[in-house]
């Protein structure tokens, strides 16, 4: 099957705080995006700037999109908010298990949050490599695309762990494009 | 009183993140889950997690929560009533 690519950004960030301050530069109004650990804000807010040319492309509360698929890959899957989890755990004499960090404690719910804001109903998937590998990228896409009716789906590759907070997001397509979905296309 | 009200709510704003909230945005009286301020669940966890961290309160019965989580006021009165630390 032949994919596109609609559009694509590179992100990255030194710390959650500037994050923050890019979420800002967006006038984006959603609170729930405070809440949220490095992993998910930074799939968020690489979402809405991916998203914010055409907003035909986000469901609504009448009609969902199942035709859309979030498909997100990455090296340290939640390790960092899993550390910082295990922080409020670590000392019996100070020992308050936060419940806000805990709901973190997945990958999938950087993907998640992302398919509840836009109401995309369509398969949501995290996926753990080694390295960013554009060719299990590609295929894995492909596979998706094989066994679900699918109109579009977000692809990113989505990092967070100390001070990197990287995101390669691609938002691809079935649909004629000047840009095809290959491996190559991937290491823009 | 006035004063555990007022920490309470910069408690309130710093577990919860709640970043485009100013204390003075809180209503003391108005209820804390429901309306106003968009709590959810998890943000009640986090508060009991804060009663008993920062005022040695453990609430044993979840049911409690209903009512001490009423508003601002009825919270800080019920710490002022039963904390330890």
């Amino acid at each position: 099957m032949q994919l596109y690519i609609k559009n694509h950004i590179n992100l990255s960030f030194q710390n959650s705080a500037e994050i923050t301050e890019f979420y800002r530069s967006l006038e984006v109004d959603y609170p729930k995006f405070f809440k949220m650990d490095g992993l998910s804000k930074l799939g968020f807010v690489a979402s809405e700037v991916i998203l914010a040319g055409d907003s035909r492309l986000r469901g609504n509360d009448s009609a969902g999109r199942e035709d859309v698929a979030v498909i997100f890959f990455n090296r340290s899957s939640s390790l960092e908010i899993d550390t910082q989890y295990q922080a409020t755990i670590q000392q019996n004499d100070n020992y308050f298990p936060s419940p806000a960090l805990f709901v973190y404690t997945l990958p999938n719910v950087a993907a998640g949050e992302i398919a509840i804001r836009n109401k995309f109903l369509g398969e949501t998937a995290f996926y753990i490599t080694e390295n960013f590998d554009p060719q299990q990228i590609f295929q894995t896409t492909q596979n998706t695309f094989k066994h679900n009716d699918l109109t579009f789906a977000l692809v990113a590759w989505l990092e967070n762990f100390g001070n990197i907070f990287e995101v390669k997001m691609f938002l691809v397509t079935k649909d004629v494009q000047d840009l095809g979905f290959t491996p190559e296309n991937l290491l823009m | 009183m006035e004063n555990l009200i007022l920490k309470l709510k910069e408690e309130i704003i710093e577990v919860l993140n709640l970043e485009d909230v100013k204390p003075a945005d809180i209503d003391e009286n108005a209820p804390l889950f429901g309306e106003g301020l968009g709590l959810d669940s998890i943000d009640a966890l986090e508060l009991i997690v804060l009663m008993e961290k920062n005022y040695g309160i453990k609430l044993k019965d979840p049911a409690q929560g209903k009512e001490i989580f009423k508003s601002v006021r009825f919270l800080a009165e019920y710490i002022a009533e039963n904390r330890t630390k």
